[in-house]
């Protein structure tokens, strides 16, 4: 077997999910991993991926791969594996591989596995796991031709160091016509503080529980003393409380902080399957019933106002000492 | 006493009836088109698929796309669910030479049956009432059914238009063009956000209304053709799960009583369902007419209650649950059909012409062979020389209806369903006679009357409901999860009704609704729309569904 792991970044940072996927290949065993990193002036974030399992790492740089649009990608990544003989290529999902792997499967005539959370080798194939009927079971799925294309959802990997360095190698770039028929008119992103709940390592997040949105300073404030990002319930956010930005759940984001602090959060499964995944979920509800208590590592029982104004003075306290 | 009747919702059909207003290079002409991928729709362009295959040149007349089926869920099936034990009559009609049975997608004949008379602890086994006897009949998930006829449509050469919810009716010249698809995009406040799609014109020569259940344009089309009956369509709440288990039910199940109250003060006319899906799985479901009084009644609740009587419980025990959704049936029956059920280029089927036989549970057989024959008539009048939007020219259809078996089902029990307003004991009795009499009795005809028209009561219902364990027993969120819904949140509210209203009936819309769409406030009803399922109750209860942004809703696989 033989695999390429699709590495995306933004900036000068490999992103998170990518490297997931990357170090979740590298324990699959059975041949060689290699990443690709596609962008313009992107080759000092090659040598990073060692550590995260890979042998060598392809290196696109062109200046026509500066945006981040699909196709020219499926024309690098295509080349690639005719010329080499790859036969599996893995994506973390986001917007952009999202389009990637399509384009990818339809020009390779590949078949392609979506919404992934595992894969394993089970006598001597590849599986994939798949949710189906709202995550309530788990598919096997597979593939009956090579190149195999798997997609991954996002945060089904924790990007795991294992040490390691890759060999770097560049990969010339030759765009098909149609390639460049797209261009990036405009790269916009929401101007927030403190870090996005996509990345963030701590996420506050606030529900009807907090009584109002007057209350959310309680959340934000806990949030910033732990260097963390502000989340919010479907709730909340339909009652006009705080922005869609912050949702969390079915409908909003999927996030897996290390820590996941629920302040007045009934834990409906809408939004039991966006933070699921979280290191540590603490609960504060007052309602001893409360579904997110049965998630939860950690669970308060009491009243918000009063539990997280505490905790915010003690974490407060604990830092500057 | 409050009545939903009272605080009517602010809805107008001149607001959802449009003139085609598209240039002519932008609006979309089909040959027939069709509204809703349910059984009856299928069925129809099934049917008109393999009459143009003998007809090339009436095909070629109708253009690039000779049949369309606009479906507002995801795919086919997405919206459809049902118990569902289908008599397989028409099916084997409709593919006659084509299809045999077995190649259908079934879960088995039905090989036993049981009905049975519970209370809170006990059940009682009671005969089968005639028209409830199911030999011969097959289990399905109509939603799977579903998807299979829009295979067969499509290969008869009808064009599928999936996630296209048909919010106008087009008419010009007093007769029926098409219809208008909503438009995608827009945010809470109706602006475009920067995904906007208008809808367009859909310019048909026929426009076949089968969009089951509630129909949105149904109900405008009997509005603006004058088409409804003397009695109004009255309704019933299924709420149904699907679950995966450790042992085979070897049966289908029936069971009425408990968890209803049987005194007529109550008006609680329903029962349960319980049926084999193959080895390792069962569907059960509650429904409850919805000419109800009691404002905590709940029929998403009575269900989970249902699930904790022994009988019950013991099947699931191990297993799990793997689907839920609900829906609404029409019970008015042959006393509630429309006058006709064509105008000039229209014709309505299935379901949403009120096709249902309730004492014998079924109506799917019904709206296929409605939508066969709505399909014959469609096609005679596409013959050279005719017109369809001529007035009378699809009378065929209405004909060929009260000569079918439908007519003669319908016509026989069409008091029974009224008798049941009398109680439960009262009901049965008078329903005995019916049947012996094939129909006869009684002379005269029984009264129907407005679900919304039922003076409200309040009990202590709600205490009982137990209370959710997530194994058993669910909470109304996490069924929502289980219909497969994520509908867009900033989506405008597609659910018209007045919002300022007594706490009664706020707290009536709030149990009442099995997707938790309605929450009582001090002056009256907040509404969360993403969590609809679409099942209509809203429209019988003092509400009006429209539909949303098509795609949303759930997205039914199983049930």
């Amino acid at each position: 077997m033989s695999t390429l792991v699709f590495l995306e970044h933004h900036g000068d940072e490999l992103l998170k999910g990518s490297l997931g996927v990357l170090a979740k290949a590298a324990t699959l065993g059975g041949g060689d991993v290699a990443g690709v990193v596609v962008g313009s002036g992107v080759r000092t974030l090659a040598d990073g991926a060692g550590k995260f399992g890979a042998a060598k790492v392809y290196v696109a740089d062109d200046a026509q791969l500066e945006a981040p649009l699909p196709q020219p990608r499926v024309d690098v990544i295509a080349r690639l594996v005719r010329d080499t003989g790859i036969d599996t290529i893995l994506f973390g999902n986001s917007v952009l591989t999202a389009d990637v792997a399509a384009g990818l499967a339809a020009r390779l005539d590949a078949g392609i596995n979506w919404d992934l959370v595992d894969l394993v080798q089970e006598d001597g194939k590849l599986v994939g796991k798949r949710p189906a009927l709202q995550d309530s079971v788990y598919v096997d799925v597979g593939w009956t031709s090579e190149p195999r294309i798997a997609l991954f959802r996002s945060g089904s990997f924790d990007p795991n160091e294992t040490g390691g360095s890759a060999e770097v190698e560049d990969v010339a770039v030759e765009l098909e016509d149609f390639s460049s028929a797209a261009r990036m008119v405009d790269q916009a992103h929401e101007e927030s503080e403190g870090p996005s709940i996509e990345d963030a390592p701590v996420i506050v997040a606030g529900g009807r529980g907090l009584g109002g949105p007057e209350n959310f300073t309680l959340v934000e404030e806990l949030a910033k003393a732990l260097g963390g990002a502000v989340g919010a319930t479907r709730a909340v956010v339909d009652a006009g409380w705080y922005p869609y930005a912050t949702q969390v759940g079915q409908t909003g984001k999927t996030v897996a902080p290390k820590l996941y602090i629920a302040c007045g959060i009934s834990g409906a499964i809408q939004h039991k399957v966006g933070m699921q995944s979280s290191g540590v979920i603490v609960a504060i509800n007052k309602d001893t019933n409360a579904p997110i208590f049965e998630f939860s590592d950690l669970g308060v029982v009491g009243d918000v106002h009063e539990v997280v104004p505490k905790l915010t003075e003690l974490v407060k306290q604990r830092k500057s000492s | 006493m409050t009545k939903p009747a009272d605080f009517p919702p602010p809805f107008r059909t001149a607001d959802y009836v449009a003139a085609p207003s598209d240039p002519p290079e932008e609006r979309i002409d089909v040959g027939v088109l069709i509204v809703g991928a349910g059984p009856a729709g299928l069925a129809c362009a099934i049917r008109l698929g393999q009459l143009l295959e003998d007809a090339p040149e009436i095909r070629e007349r109708l253009g690039e796309v000779p049949v369309a089926i606009l479906e507002k869920g995801k795919q086919a099936g997405s919206h459809l669910l049902s118990g569902a034990v289908v008599n397989p009559r028409a099916l084997r009609r409709l593919f006659k030479g084509r299809k045999r049975l077995d190649e259908m997608p079934f879960y088995g004949p039905v090989e036993h049956e049981s009905v049975y008379f519970l209370t809170q602890k006990s059940a009682l086994r009671i005969p089968a009432p005639p028209t409830m006897r199911n030999e011969g009949n097959y289990v399905a998930s109509l939603s799977r059914l579903g998807r299979w006829l829009a295979e067969q449509a499509d290969e008869a050469g009808a064009m599928l238009l999936p996630e296209t919810a048909a919010e106008k009716l087009l008419v010009a010249d007093g007769r029926a063009r098409g219809v208008r698809t909503g438009d995608k995009g827009r945010g809470r406040d109706g602006q475009p956000l920067g995904n906007f799609e208008p809808g367009s014109d859909l310019v048909a020569k026929v426009t076949v209304l089968a969009e089951g259940t509630q129909g949105h344009l149904t109900g405008v089309a009997l509005d603006r053709f004058g088409l409804a009956g003397e009695n109004p369509q009255v309704w019933a709440l299924g709420v149904k799960e699907v679950w995966k288990v450790k042992r085979p039910l070897d049966r289908v199940i029936h069971t009425m009583g408990w968890p209803l109250r049987p005194g007529a003060k109550y008006r609680e006319f329903g029962g349960s369902f319980i049926y084999p899906m193959g080895d390792d799985m069962l569907t059960l479901g509650m429904v409850v007419g919805l000419d109800y009084r009691d404002v905590e009644l709940s029929v998403h609740d009575l269900l989970q209650e249902l699930k904790t009587h022994p009988l019950v419980r013991k099947l699931l025990e191990g297993g799990e649950r793997v689907a839920w959704g609900a829906k609404t049936i029409p019970e008015g029956g042959f006393l509630a059909l429309p006058k006709q059920l064509h105008a000039p280029g229209l014709l309505i089927v299935g379901d949403g012409a009120g096709l249902v036989n309730v004492p014998a549970l079924k109506g799917i057989h019904y709206a296929i062979e409605s939508g066969r024959l709505a399909a014959e008539a469609a096609f005679a009048s596409l013959q050279r020389g005719q017109t369809p939007a001529t007035p009378g020219a699809l009378a065929g259809y209405d004909e060929a209806l009260r000569q079918s078996f439908v007519w003669k089902d319908l016509q026989e029990v069409r008091n029974m369903r009224p008798a049941f307003g009398r109680g439960f004991f009262l009901g049965g009795a008078l329903a005995g006679a019916m049947t012996a009499t094939k129909g006869r009795f009684p002379r005269r005809d029984l009264q129907l009357e407005c679900d919304s028209d039922a003076d409200l009561i309040r009990t202590e219902r709600a205490k009982s409901y137990p209370s959710p364990d997530g194994k058993l027993t669910f909470d109304k969120l996490s069924s929502v999860f289980a219909s497969g819904n994520k509908t867009r949140d900033e989506q405008a509210n597609h659910i018209v009704l007045e919002r300022e209203v007594p706490q009664d009936l706020a707290l009536l819309w709030e149990r009442m609704c099995p997707a938790q769409v309605y929450e009582a406030t001090e002056t009256g009803v907040d509404v969360t729309p993403s969590n609809c399922v679409q099942c209509g109750a809203i429209t019988a209860k003092g509400g009006r569904l429209t539909p949303p942004e098509g795609g949303s809703g759930p997205e039914y696989k199983l049930t």
